[in-house]
């Protein structure tokens, strides 16, 4: 009866749809993803950081997918508030990281802004070369 | 360039119209500038501090390309903060505004109005205009917290030019 049982439950394993991971190298991004410029008011394009995308359940933190003018993601963004960082009882555990390899990774401070109103750290992942952020840079 | 123009008429309109604005030609509004550096690790209005004649027009224009702002008065009726605006003056609240866009009141009733940026009040971006003469105003003590309400993060408190300084320049710029 087990071993049936086990049988049985390894079929309907294999036979599910595997679940496609979310689609993220070209904006729109597929999944849970909102354009950030649509869910506050702010700039559609940031300069420096480009187009972005976030899932609103994953608000502060994100990650928050950065695409250049041609719709190319360039970097995986996290807001992490200065007040939380600062914080001994706050942590940020299994953030995602859908956007594959990073090249390098840059780390400073920001005032805040529609969506993150307070101070934060924007943690910035860039999955393009150091050259390749003038990709998001003011015209 | 998108510009909302609201206009408070609060009292003492005869006053208003006989009044000579300070710091501008009449009739011309008075500019704050909400600027802020390349990755806005910064931000500020500039001027942080000014001093106008009752009925001057204050104009605030958002020269920020990568952030949105907001001029916000310190009153109850916005977002239940306390008032550091003269009593019987009207509060305003522009909302958030993008890259080049602006909006403008015009102030009437004389003392001290203190107001904010929403999302940057916690990185100290506030802005003093005294009108006419400061008076008895609830905003009379540069580090004082007025009653009511959600206190002020103490480097917003901290960031308000003195009422003797604006007395004394007219016109004060922290950048």
């Amino acid at each position: 009866m087990r071993i049936a049982f086990t049988t049985l439950a390894l079929a309907a394993a294999f036979s599910l749809p595997a679940l496609a991971a979310d689609q993220v190298e070209k904006a729109p991004p597929t999944g849970a993803y909102k354009k950030v410029s649509e869910l506050v008011k702010i700039p559609d394009f940031l300069p420096g950081l480009g187009q972005l995308y976030v899932d609103p359940k994953t608000l502060p933190a994100g990650p928050f997918l950065a695409y250049d003018r041609d719709g190319r993601l360039v970097s995986t963004v996290y807001m992490l508030p200065i007040e939380d960082l600062s914080n001994k009882d706050k942590r940020f555990d299994d953030l995602a990281a859908p956007g594959g390899k990073v090249d390098h990774v840059d780390v400073y401070f920001n005032a805040g802004h529609p969506g993150v109103e307070k101070p934060h750290a924007h943690v910035v992942l860039w999955h393009v070369p150091k050259a390749d952020e003038q990709r998001v840079a003011a015209k | 360039m998108i510009s909302r123009r609201y206009i408070l008429r609060i009292g003492g309109g005869l006053l208003a119209g006989l009044a000579r604005p300070r710091l501008s030609l009449a009739g011309e509004p008075v500019e704050i500038r909400m600027q802020g550096n390349t990755d806005s690790s910064h931000v500020w209005f500039d001027p942080i501090g000014l001093r106008v004649e009752p009925g001057q027009t204050i104009r605030w224009i958002n020269l920020d390309p990568g952030n949105s702002h907001t001029a916000t008065a310190y009153h109850p009726k916005n977002f239940e903060r306390p008032q550091r605006i003269p009593e019987g003056a009207e509060p305003w609240d522009s909302d958030y505004l993008l890259p080049n866009e602006s909006f403008s009141v015009t102030l009437t009733v004389e003392g001290v109005y203190d107001f904010y940026c929403v999302p940057h009040e916690h990185a100290g971006m506030v802005g003093r205009i005294i009108v006419g003469q400061p008076g008895r105003s609830p905003a009379a003590s540069v580090s004082a917290q007025a009653a009511g309400g959600e206190p002020l993060p103490e480097i917003a408190l901290q960031a308000f030019p003195s009422i003797d300084e604006i007395m004394r320049r007219g016109v004060v710029r922290r950048t």
